[in-house]
């Protein structure tokens, strides 16, 4: 579990504050979707999930623990954290010890990593790179990698930084795959995302921010019926919704995906025959 | 009457960089014509980016490799001329804002270009003053690069090719790192200097939901080879577009199902408003 | 280290002396420093330091040059203490250490007033090589952009489990190395692209270009030089009398 009570941030030259008065539960088995416009401090926030930022004031509690009280590495064996920038992250000689990096950090004894790496390797498909330098992956791969790296620890929140930018379709399919994995497992995926395509599909709780502000924090279908708050975060409505605004006399609920929006608009032309 | 030859020509071209056994291109014929808006397409590895490195040099100048065929630009062919001397005719605007302004200010970047091919102090200011009107950034002229938002870097980044006066504008997936408001305003730039000047333009981009309603044509490259190539209305259609890696938006991927159903409608909609006033038209007319 | 760099590093601000031709500034800088080299006695050092306070003064940056002289006070102490013990007199060692913060502060004046822009432009007069130039800019464009990626990356690598701080020396050596090896490849993926960028817009066209911007000298900056001047004859003569 994890409780953001009444947090204020601001980083420490800064006038202003980054966040301010973030209250937010995220238990586990729970899909969410943080959105909000540039500079509304998702990215800040998403940090201090895993301590990286402690709070100025208010305070954030994973599984119970204080965040101000433990290290980065302490959290972050149960808060996996993925960034954007896979460059950022990818050092090693071989992808095998990429893998290993963070399970080496956590101590755990050699048959587990061994065990945990080869998973990693066969479920991202990435067996036959197990002893090439990472560098030399293709820009996919190496997200796939960074991604591969974090799941290899087994946290149960899994916080991902837009992940779909710089993806193809059929790797944005295989991303929503493992998350709807990750959440039959009872594991909690948290991503931020401008994709509201994806987003879309996948349904997930979403919260928006605003300047700082949790401005919604629903069931995705009533956050996207919200016109003000999504204006305010500057979020474009996915093509479905709008296609729901555009015929409201016809249909009353957004669909989701193209099997639901073919059956509904079938129906309206039966209707008439 | 004489026939301007197409600005861009691809003729049996091939390449395969240095130390690579598999070309990544092969064989391409390609005709981009004067005014067009391309987007290039395809998954990663396919070759799109060395295919637009090719236009305006940097594929052989700055890359070498194995370089069979032809590629004429502007009636020049692209080996014989080095970047610099192609710069004038193309402009090249690259993924990533930040490493594409390099002096202490907007202005003083957008200069840079001009100072290299040795325009006269008259000319530069004239020009300048243009771009930054052009492009709506008179008022970060004298910005520093942190001081901009990334689609404000894009938006400079266009600016210093532009005023180079170019006839062809490549760009090789800008607006990747942008949030979907900026990265649209930044296709409607685009769009509007393809229409009021005349630019022919090449973009690849992942994210085609942006350009459906901008682009005229699509090309489809798949390992080093063109697949499909044509009018976007009708390439959009057609149902093995996922394996080129390309997200094909919901509202047509919409139509292409509803096309193999009982249900004929009248028209195919590149975006949602037009759909749905074709719908409310043939559900009332029923 | 920080407070030495403190003194070399330009902050924006608006003062009579910032807004002299940075070749005038270079001027009084170098004139100050060769000076330095050149006085032998307490009074040559007091008139000197005394000029280099009154610009200090006029230009707004004498907090920062005399942090930078306070924070070299362990230096200068250790000077002085290797002097007497070699066997020099005090006097003397008091004068090394004298010419010491005269050099220092002399240089410092012009770095501290002088924009990197301004820099580019002097460097453009002189006639340096325009690669070299072009090196310079580019790292003094890019450097807060690196500092900021290798914050990004320690971000990274901590989520990771890495504990900058832990173990012995050894272990806190190899500890660096996940942060290094993807700032420096960052880095040479930011040159290369900055390479096919730079191309993109003529780099490398002609040797020769045109230069749109170019410096002035105004009345101030010729008043300035007078003053200059007239402060080494003065100089001069005040030396003259004290050797005779």
């Amino acid at each position: 579990m994890i409780e953001i009570d009444s947090l204020y941030f601001k980083y420490p030259m800064a006038k202003d504050n980054i966040l301010k008065n973030i209250n937010l539960k995220i238990g586990l088995g729970e899909a969410v979707a943080i959105m909000g416009s540039n500079g509304s401090g998702k990215t800040t926030l998403i940090k201090h999930f895993n301590g990286l930022l402690k709070p100025n004031e208010g305070s954030v509690k994973v599984f119970g623990k204080d965040t101000r009280d433990e290290s980065v590495a302490f959290l972050s064996k149960r808060v996996g954290l993925v960034f954007q920038n896979s460059g950022h992250q990818i050092f090693s000689d071989t992808v095998w010890n990429e893998l290993a990096f963070a399970l080496k950090n956590f101590n755990l004894e050699e048959e587990v990593i061994n065990k945990r790496v080869k998973w990693a390797l066969e479920f991202f498909n990435l067996t036959q790179y197990k002893d090439t330098s990472p560098l030399l992956l293709s820009g996919g791969e190496k997200k796939r990698l960074c991604l591969a790296s974090v799941l290899a620890w087994n946290p149960d929140y899994v916080i991902l930084d837009e992940p779909t930018v710089g993806q193809d379709f059929l790797q944005k399919e295989k991303l929503r795959e493992v998350i709807k994995m990750l959440i039959t497992q009872n594991k909690s995926v948290i991503i931020v995302s401008h994709d509201v395509e994806f987003v879309w599909l996948l349904q997930p709780r979403s919260v928006l921010l605003s300047n700082g502000e949790v401005v919604k924090d629903d069931k995705c279908i009533n956050v996207f019926k919200d016109k003000d708050s999504l204006e305010r975060c500057e979020i474009i409505n996915p093509q479905f919704v709008e296609l729901q605004e555009e015929l409201s006399t016809l249909i009353s609920s957004p669909p989701i995906d193209v099997l639901e929006s073919r059956a509904v608009l079938l129906n309206l032309f039966k209707e008439d025959t | 009457m004489e026939t301007l030859a197409p600005p861009i020509q691809f003729i049996d071209f091939s390449f395969s960089y240095l130390g690579s056994s598999a070309p990544i291109l092969k064989n391409i014929n390609l005709e981009i014509n004067e005014g067009e808006f391309v987007l290039l397409v395809g998954p990663s590895g396919c070759g799109k980016s060395t295919l637009l490195r090719c236009v305006n040099g940097l594929i052989p100048h700055l890359y070498n490799g194995v370089y069979q065929g032809k590629v004429i630009v502007d009636g020049e062919i692209v080996s014989e001329k080095s970047v610099s001397e192609l710069a004038t005719k193309v402009g090249f605007v690259f993924q990533n804002p930040e490493n594409q302004i390099f002096m202490f200010t907007v202005e003083k970047d957008i200069v840079f270009g001009l100072e290299n091919i040795r325009v006269d102090r008259e000319e530069i200011s004239r020009r300048i003053s243009w771009v930054l009107k052009t492009l709506n950034i008179e008022h970060l002229k004298d910005r520093a690069p942190y001081e901009l938002s990334d689609g404000q870097k894009q938006r400079v980044a266009i600016a210093g090719t532009l005023v180079m006066n170019p006839k062809i504008l490549i760009l090789d997936e800008p607006t990747s790192l942008l949030d979907p408001r900026t990265a649209y305003d930044f296709i409607l730039t685009l769009k509007r200097l393809n229409k009021e000047l005349g630019i022919t333009v090449i973009v690849v981009e992942h994210r085609i939901d942006l350009l459906t309603n901008v682009a005229d044509r699509i090309v489809v490259m798949d390992n080093g080879k063109i697949m499909h190539d044509g009018p976007l209305r009708d390439i959009i259609k057609l149902k093995d577009l996922y394996l080129y890696g390309v997200s094909v938006p919901p509202i047509i991927a919409l139509q292409n199902s509803l096309s193999e159903s009982q249900i004929k409608l009248p028209n195919f909609c590149l975006n949602v408003k037009d759909f749905a006033k074709m719908v409310k038209e043939e559900v009332s007319s029923k | 280290m920080f407070w030495l760099a403190q003194g070399l590093i330009y902050r924006s601000q608006k003062s009579p002396f910032h807004s002299l031709d940075p070749r005038i500034k270079l001027f009084f800088s170098i004139m100050l420093f060769s000076l330095s080299l050149l006085s032998g006695t307490i009074l040559e050092f007091i008139v000197i330091l005394s000029i280099i306070l009154l610009i200090g003064l006029v230009s707004k940056v004498i907090k920062r040059m005399a942090k930078t002289i306070v924070f070299s006070a362990s230096f200068l102490v250790l000077i002085f203490i290797i002097d007497i013990l070699v066997g020099y007199s005090i006097l003397f060692s008091v004068i090394v250490c004298l010419r010491f913060v005269s050099v220092v502060s002399s240089s410092s004046i012009f770095f501290l007033t002088t924009s990197p822009d301004e820099l580019e432009l002097v460097m453009k007069t002189f006639r340096l090589p325009y690669d070299l130039i072009f090196a310079f800019v580019t790292a003094v464009r890019f450097v807060p952009v690196i500092m900021l990626d290798a914050l990004q990356i320690l971000d990274s690598q901590k989520s990771r489990g890495l504990e900058i701080e832990k173990g012995n020396i050894m272990k806190r050596i190899r500890n660096y190395l996940p942060v290094l090896v993807p700032l420096i490849v960052q880095s040479i993926i930011r040159s290369e692209e900055l390479a096919e960028a730079m191309e993109s817009r003529a780099y490398g066209f002609s040797k020769k270009k045109t230069s749109y911007y170019s410096l002035h000298l105004r009345k101030r900056d010729y008043l300035a030089s007078v003053l200059c001047l007239i402060f080494i004859i003065q100089f001069i003569i005040l030396v003259y009398f004290l050797h005779i």
